[in-house]
This record gives C-alpha cells, sequence and structure tokens, in this order.
C-alpha cells in the first residue's frame, strides 16, 4: 500500500465537477507534481488533501490511515501556500516555531529545530525580520521552513514558485528539490509550469478538467504523451493530421494529406485517421535535397541557447530547434531539408480536435 | 494624488482656515482672564479652566461623557467583531439584513433617535439609568466600528488563517493567535472612533440624559442656553483636546486617510 492515496476522489460544486475521480498513489519520499492548465481541478486536489475542502465522494488514505473526513488540524501535514500566507504580525523565528508551539515541544527543543530549519533554507541570519522586510524569495523560504519543521509526513505547495521571476524561480527549483531530498518528505506540488514540474519531480500527474489524464516519470511524459492534449501542454510540438495507407510488420505509411510519411507500426490499420506528433527538437535541418522533405525557412528566432525555425514545406509550417552551437544559423528563405529518425514520431488516433492551444491557457 | 495649482490651493486653504480658526479662537478664549468672551490680550490666565474643575455639575458631567465613551466604545467593539466577521465570511439567510440593520444608526437622525429612545427608556421604566444611557449610545457608535472592521476583513487572505490550522492550531487558537493581530488597526480604530462620537454626542442624549447622568456636552448645552462665559470656552477647549488627543492616535495606529478617503 502506498503512503498517501486517493482513490476516486470527486469535488462537485452544484453542477461543476472541479474534479473528478481522480486516483492517486503516492510513494513515501516521492516528489509528485500536478500538472496542468488553469482551472483544471490541481489547487481543489490538493486542497482536499490538506481538509480544506470536503470531497464529495472517494477516499484519501494518509499511511492506511482514513483522513477523508478528518480536520485540517488534525492531519499534521505541512502546506506552503502561493501566497506564503505568512504571518504578517509575527517574526521569522515566531513563524517558524508556530507549529512546533501547537505541537506542544517544550520551548528547549523548539530553538534548536527552528534553527536547523532556518539554517536548511539559508535564513538563519533572517530569525528577528518580521515577513514584511523580506524579498519574495526569502519568504517563500520562511514559508517552506515553517511547513517542514513540523515534520509532516506530507509536504503540499500550491504553486509555491509562481511569484517569483524567471531567474529566482529556476533557482529555486533546484534549492527545493535539495531540500525535498535532505528531508525526505514525501512532497505534493501543484503548478502549472512544464518547465518546474519536470525538473524537479519524480512523476508528474497530468490533469485536465479534473480528470487525470497521465501519470508518469517526466521524461515519459515529455516523450510519451499518452493524448494529443499533453504533447501540445507539454513543451512544443508539430501535429500532423494523415490517415494510414499502408501497414506491414514493422512499418506504416501514413499520408499527410497526400505525402506520405514512414512511422513505426503501432497496431495500426489501413484507413485509421491518426495525428503525427513530432518534437521540434526532433527534426533535422539538413542540405537541400537531402532529408525526407523539403523545405525553406519561413522565420528564424533566438532563443538563447537554441535556434527555432519555421520551415515552410509540403506539410505546412513545421517548427525545428536546433542548439546553438556556435555555428551561422540560417536564413530566411534559405532552402533546406528536414530528417528524423522514425522512432521519435508519435501517433495518436483520431483527428486533431480544433482545441484552442492548452499552452494559452495556462497562463 | 493630484497636485494642486495655485487657485485650488488658495481654495484649501481658505477651507481649512474657515474649519479651524473658530477652533482656534475657541481654545484662545478660554485662556482669557477676562469675564467676557475675549481674546486674551492681557496675558494668559487658567482662571476659567479652574472654574471648570470647581463646578461641581462640570465635574461630574466630564467623568459620565468619559465612562459614557469608554463603555460604549469597548462594547461596540465586542459586540461588531463576531457581527462583521459573521457578515463579510459567512453566506447565510438575512446576512443582508443584518449588515443593514448594524449600519441603519448612521442614516437615522440623532433627533429621531432621542425621541424614540425617550419613549423606549419610559416603556421599560429606564429613564435616567446609566445602563440604557450606554446601550443607546452603543447603538449610534457600533456603524463606525462595523465599517472599519469589515473594510479590514475584507481584505484580509484567508491562506493566512488556512496555515495557521493547517499547522495544528484549534479555531480559538486562530482567532486568538492570528485573526484578531492581523484586524487589530482596524479594531483600535473602530474603537477610537467610537470614543470620539460617543463622546461629542449632544442630539440624542439632550434626551435620555437625567440629572445624575447628564454628559458634558449635554452640561455645555444647558449651561448656555442660561449664560455664556468664558467658562464655556474652557470645556469647549477640554472637548478639542480630548477629541484631537483621540484623533492623533487614530492616525497614529490605523492612518486617517484609510478611514476617511478610503486608502490602503
Ligand atoms: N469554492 C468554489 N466554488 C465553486 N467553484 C469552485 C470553487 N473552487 C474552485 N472552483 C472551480 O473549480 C475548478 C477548479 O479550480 P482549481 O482552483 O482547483 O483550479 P486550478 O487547477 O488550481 O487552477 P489555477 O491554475 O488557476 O490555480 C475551477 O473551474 C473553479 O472555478
Ligand atoms: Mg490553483
Amino acid at each position: 500500500m502506498s503512503f498517501l492515496e486517493l482513490k476516486d476522489i470527486t469535488k462537485s460544486y452544484g453542477t461543476l465537477n472541479a474534479v473528478s475521480d481522480v486516483t492517486l498513489s503516492v510513494e513515501k519520499g516521492e516528489f509528485v507534481s500536478l500538472l496542468g492548465p488553469s482551472g483544471c481541478g490541481k489547487t481543489t486536489t490538493l486542497q482536499m488533501i490538506a481538509g480544506f475542502v470536503e470531497p464529495t465522494s472517494g477516499t484519501i488514505r494518509l499511511d492506511g490511515r482514513d483522513i477523508t473526513h478528518a480536520k485540517a488540524n488534525s492531519r499534521g501535514l505541512g502546506i506552503v501556500f502561493q501566497s506564503y500566507a505568512l504571518f504578517p504580525h509575527m517574526t521569522v523565528f515566531d513563524n517558524v516555531s508556530f507549529g512546533l508551539e501547537m505541537q506542544r515541544v517544550p520551548k528547549s527543543d523548539r530553538r534548536p529545530r527552528v534553527e536547523e530549519a532556518l539554517e536548511l533554507v539559508h535564513l538563519a541570519a533572517y530569525a528577528g525580520r518580521y515577513p514584511r522586510e523580506l524579498s519574495g524569495g526569502q519568504r517563500q523560504r520562511v514559508a517552506l521552513a515553517r511547513a517542514i519543521v513540523i515534520r509532516p509526513p506530507v509536504l503540499l505547495l500550491d504553486e509555491p514558485l509562481s511569484n517569483l521571476d524567471a531567474k529566482l524561480r529556476e533557482a529555486m527549483q533546484f534549492e527545493l528539490r535539495d531540500i525535498q531530498r535532505k528531508v525526505g518528505t514525501t512532497t505534493v506540488m501543484v503548478t502549472h509550469d512544464q518547465a518546474e514540474a519536470f525538473s524537479i519531480s519524480d512523476r508528474v500527474v497530468v490533469m485536465e478538467s479534473g480528470r487525470i489524464t497521465q501519470i508518469d516519470q517526466p521524461y515519459r511524459i515529455y516523450e510519451h504523451p499518452e493524448t494529443e492534449f499533453i504533447s501540445r501542454f507539454v513543451g512544443k510540438t508539430n501535429l500532423l493530421p494523415g490517415t494510414v495507407q499502408a501497414v506491414n510488420d514493422r512499418a506504416a505509411t501514413v499520408s499527410l494529406g497526400g505525402v506520405p510519411v514512414e512511422i513505426d507500426a503501432g497496431a495500426l490499420v489501413r484507413g485509421d485517421t491518426v495525428t503525427l506528433c513530432i518534437r521540434p527538437e526532433k527534426l533535422r535541418l539538413t542540405g537541400t535535397g537531402l532529408g525526407r522533405l523539403p523545405g525553406r525557412v519561413a522565420e528564424r528566432y533566438f532563443l538563447g541557447s537554441q535556434w527555432l525555425y519555421h520551415i515552410d514545406g509540403p506539410l505546412g509550417t513545421l517548427m525545428a530547434v536546433t542548439p546553438n552551437d556556435g555555428s551561422a544559423p540560417l536564413d530566411t528563405g534559405e532552402p533546406v531539408g528536414l530528417d528524423w529518425t522514425p522512432s521519435v514520431v508519435r501517433v495518436h488516433r483520431g483527428r486533431l480536435a480544433e482545441a484552442p492551444d492548452p499552452t494559452l491557457e495556462a497562463h | 494624488m493630484t497636485r494642486n495649482g495655485p487657485i485650488a490651493l488658495i481654495f484649501h486653504s481658505l477651507v481649512v482656515l474657515f474649519m479651524l480658526a473658530p477652533l482656534a479662537i475657541v481654545c484662545l478664549v478660554a485662556f482669557t482672564p477676562e469675564n467676557t468672551l475675549s481674546l486674551p490680550t492681557r496675558g494668559l490666565s487658567l482662571r476659567w479652566f479652574e472654574a471648570v474643575f470647581r463646578h461641581p455639575d462640570f465635574v461630574q458631567s466630564f467623568w459620565n461623557s468619559l465612562w459614557l465613551a469608554l463603555l460604549s466604545a469597548t462594547l461596540a467593539v465586542v459586540l461588531a467583531v463576531p457581527a462583521a466577521l459573521a457578515i463579510t465570511r459567512w453566506e447565510f439567510r438575512g446576512r443582508g439584513f443584518l449588515n443593514a440593520l448594524f449600519l441603519s444608526p448612521l442614516i437615522i437622525p440623532h433627533l429621531v433617535l432621542g425621541v424614540a429612545m425617550l419613549r423606549l427608556f419610559a416603556l421599560v421604566g429606564a429613564t435616567g439609568s446609566f445602563g440604557w444611557l450606554v446601550a443607546a449610545h452603543i447603538v449610534i457608535v457600533t456603524p463606525y466600528v462595523m465599517r472599519l472592521l469589515i473594510a479590514a476583513i475584507t481584505g484580509f487572505d484567508r491562506s493566512v488563517e488556512q496555515a495557521a490550522y493547517s499547522l495544528g492550531a484549534s479555531e480559538a487558537t486562530v482567532f486568538r493567535r492570528v485573526t484578531l493581530p492581523m484586524i487589530l488597526p482596524g479594531v483600535t480604530g473602530g474603537w477610537l472612533i467610537a470614543f470620539i462620537n460617543s463622546f461629542d454626542e449632544l442630539t440624542m442624549s439632550i434626551f435620555i440624559t437625567s440629572p445624575s447622568t447628564v454628559t458634558l456636552p449635554v452640561r455645555m448645552y444647558m449651561y448656555a442656553t442660561e449664560s455664556i462665559d468664558p467658562m464655556m470656552a474652557a470645556v469647549s477647549a477640554i472637548i478639542v483636546g480630548i477629541t484631537a488627543v483621540a484623533v492623533l492616535l487614530l492616525d497614529r495606529v490605523y492612518g486617517l486617510d484609510r478611514i476617511l478617503v478610503g486608502q490602503h
């Protein structure tokens, strides 16, 4: 049995199901992220684990104990809120000490534990300050120290880094992971930032309108997205609708608007409508006349470590990304060839739904 | 804030002068050594202040007013904190009605309230009771406390309470250790405004004070209808002084611009 288990959790507000049939097992010490666009029910799920929202149905078990209807102040979980929710009228020390006081830890034991927690988040020198005298990143770390000082069985983080600027956010991602490794606390984090979810989680749970659509390791989610929604939400991708033309035991040929493309055969049959997904960094730009398809550079964007090209060709405009290895980039209008390894092509059944781009909804 | 042009500046200065001049003159007159209301031209004297403190009726009224203001402000706050919390945080039937009820004394003229209270006191046989006078003052000062408290509670991040709760605090502890300290400026501000309003209240009190419960403004009014001498100025100066101290405190703990302009 897993350490934290959600079974068929549903939360309805009137007719709206904010969360539907969520089943999730988290192992002890694991770092799991809930990832999904805005309004998909991540916070609601986290609040149900925390005990601030009562599930309409389903059960939540912690270490074998049913806590579905336990009061939030009896669960002993550590929570970091998006707004940090520090006590503004208490010093950093008192903020961190509060939970220990509530647990009736003797005063003499509180001090070393608070100091240890502040040490862990590199704020030992700030114990006497008030939250308003701290920067965003420092407040965030106080919130983290306050949550972990009570040695909670599970740490819950709701978009803990979303109020920080990009640079600090990246630094804090690694620090967060580092601290979590050190204390070994089972952690569930909510985020709508896929880079954040990928870089620090053991497993990522992708949610879409109240439901879980995939639970997997970050790499697997990126490389093997189970739905077309995920492949679009997670990173950039080229989506190509087509029809299966021919199948033999190892390969299948898909016609993309008349252009035949060979892919690794799955359980496909002739006549299936499919959507092919190719990540931009999997497309190789070769010399003219080489590769699988001809193309022409339509736009060029500089991303620092990479170049992003829009390539016009027989399949429409495709995105391709090449590392900025110091060589001269291609110019707009320059003809190129496009090549890829058949195994990098992901196949989704069915036509591309004309849904809005989920990456736009996420912000 | 927009910058004022020279004409607006002159206009504002005139308005302030117009409002402050009578106060300044009354306070100056209080120090006159003469027997008539006049500006002290032949040196300053405290004789009229002395006269006030020698006058047993005024001394008694001063204590009446002070106790009345302290009690009604404190009780209004005790009443308004749970009421404001309930109105801002819970959805319940009659919430709008309750809110309107608490604020209604603001729009009822004190004259009308005075007559109504007079009738009520007669009905319950409470004419002249200090306790009922306090109750009547609670009615008129509570709306001010409610307004400030509702503002304080509305701008409150609930997740701070959730954080305390998740750390194992009971509901009572969350209120005592987190909610109350965080709305404390609103509470203190409300208390001071209530104090000032009660201490200055005349219109309603005229109807419902008895000889033993006469408040300072009512005593002044009674005295002034018979004779006007510099002692009136001295009493005025005392009231202005106490109110000014309260306003300064209010500005310190809550910020006057937040009350008067609604800025945060
Ligand atoms: N108290 C509530 N009453 C009614 N509907 C609610 C309530 N709380 C949340 N919802 C709805 O439930 C859905 C999920 O909300 P939730 O806050 O869990 O989203 P989220 O995934 O955390 O989004 P975000 O990334 O924007 O924080 C939303 O459609 C929201 O409007
Ligand atoms: Mg959320």
